[in-house]
């Protein structure tokens, strides 16, 4: 499968901080979910992504072209929500209008206001009378008004309420079914990914420690909730980590199959993204 | 690059109100013969410039312009332009204006004068852009404000002093000698000055990170 964006060996380092060998890849149409704590490092690889972090070694190629040299031509097919706001506030929508008309070849006006119009934006209003939802929606929306191949958002459902997420989401998959165009998301609301993230890809301490189908990884990871005495039976090997909680242990298993045979343990949970972060995280191994 | 200028215009559109104001009132106090107050306005637009500098660093455009094609190249070069077309065109009204009141007030001033004193007023103020925008993008506008302050007021101060015992006489001698081609001189260095600093502005831009 042809893939629209590939990370190698994506290292940046500051003082206290640095993104270690990041390797990953999104193929054509897919929706990868990027998951991790704060301060894990999903902003910094999506800002290398875009080049607004430098000296960075590693390779990123998107649309199989080398995200520095073919900067300007990559960017045109690009939509980008960046988890801060960005927009200055005394700017309108009709005023994005005109500035993104200038900016991007593929400009589409009547999808811009045709969106404006699905989401109650008026358009000769200030960007400083809207909520934070309002905001998010608006760089949402022109994020998608020139029809990119890949969309790229940082957090880009974090102060939306439920409804408002629910349209958002919505918007992304008809996004992907319509132009067969890819995304990958950040965001620490996992339970919108599970809907409709096709990989999850997750980091901790500027390091991947998973990249998988979402499919597999909710298919095949398990939570095996049990006793002190039941916990010591299971060999350090079948398990990636475990958590003790005030009534029993909580076990993260990779092959929920191979440890029901092994362990003849009746019931395995199935896991969430929540589950898998706060065990990646917080668990011992 | 015309993207980016429309927004800085978009973002001052207020701000250009206020001008619209000043050149009237500007055109009223010439007719009354009060004090010319032409110099101020191009001034003035470029402090209202630097504005959306503020703007931007607010709101975290700088990031996000990156991601747009080309964004680090043109946001740079979109400020420069729209600052000199802004003062160029703020000049011209300007001077516009002081010929009109000159031929219809009874104090007449000379043509010459009204047009040295707009070439004047370009330079002047393309001076302070040549050196604040390098500033800008260094250390960010607050920063740059109290550094241009402390930078004049430490000139000013220098050239106090110093000036009892400096013969400023070849300057003078220097300027009548070349007074048949100051102007095109002065547009010379003032092209030049704006370059260098443009370059050195798209290079600073060039290493950022956000």
């Amino acid at each position: 499968m042809e893939n629209i964006l590939e990370v190698k060996n994506l290292c940046k380092k500051y003082d206290n901080f640095a993104l270690k060998n990041i390797t990953f890849h999104l193929p054509k149409g897919m929706i990868m979910g990027f998951i991790g704590e704060n301060g894990a490092g999903k902003t910094t690889t999506i800002k290398a992504i875009l080049d607004i972090v430098k000296s960075y070694s590693g390779e990123i190629h998107i649309f199989g072209l080398d995200n520095r040299k073919d900067e300007r031509k990559i960017k045109e097919d690009i939509g980008v929500v960046l988890d801060d706001m960005f927009f200055p506030e005394i700017l309108t929508p009709n005023d994005i209008n005109h500035t993104m008309k200038g900016i991007y070849k593929n400009w589409d006006t009547k999808m811009f206001y045709d969106y404006l119009k699905e989401f109650s934006l008026l358009p000769n209003k200030q960007i400083k009378t809207f909520s934070k939802g309002m905001r998010k929606k608006l760089e949402i929306i022109t994020a998608l008004s020139h029809h990119p191949k890949l969309l790229i958002l940082d957090e880009p459902t974090s102060g939306l309420d439920p409804v408002a997420r629910a349209e958002v989401i919505q918007i992304f998959q008809s996004f992907i079914e319509k132009d067969d165009c890819s995304i990958l998301l950040s965001s620490h609301i996992t339970t919108d990914l599970e809907h409709i993230a096709d990989y999850i890809t997750f980091i901790n301490h500027g390091e991947i420690v998973l990249s998988k189908t979402t499919n597999a990884l909710l298919d095949q990871y398990g939570i095996v909730k049990c006793t002190e005495k039941e916990f010591k039976e299971i060999d350090k090997k079948d398990y990636i980590k475990y958590r003790k909680t005030k009534y029993e242990y909580e076990v993260l298993v990779e092959n929920k199959k191979n440890l029901k045979e092994k362990y003849d343990i009746a019931v395995i949970d199935k896991i969430t993204l929540d589950d898998l972060m706060v065990l990646m995280i917080k668990g011992e191994e | 690059m015309i993207g980016f200028m429309k927004k800085d215009l978009a973002m001052m559109k207020s701000n250009l109100k206020l001008i619209g104001v000043l050149i009237v009132v500007y055109a009223i106090m010439g007719l009354m013969g009060e004090m010319d107050i032409s110099f101020i306005l191009p001034f003035m637009s470029v402090m209202i410039m630097i504005s959306t500098f503020s703007y931007d660093n607010y709101n975290q455009w700088d990031a996000y312009s990156i991601s747009l094609p080309n964004g680090r190249k043109n946001s740079v070069k979109a400020k420069y332009v729209a600052t000199i077309l802004m003062i160029l065109a703020i000049s011209i009204i300007t001077t516009i204006l002081s010929f009109m009141i000159s031929y219809m007030n009874t104090k007449t001033i000379p043509y010459e004068q009204i047009l040295i004193s707009m070439f004047g007023t370009i330079f002047g103020t393309l001076l302070v852009l040549t050196f604040m925008y390098p500033i800008i993008y260094k250390f960010g506008v607050e920063k740059a404000r109290i550094g241009i302050f402390l930078i004049v007021f430490g000139l000013v101060m220098i050239g106090g002093f110093l000036s009892p015992y400096i013969n400023l006489s070849w300057i003078v001698k220097v300027l009548s000698f070349l007074e048949d081609y100051l102007i095109i001189i002065l547009i010379i260095i003032a092209i030049m000055m704006v370059y260098l600093s443009y370059k050195i502005s798209e290079k600073i831009f060039d290493k950022k990170e956000f």
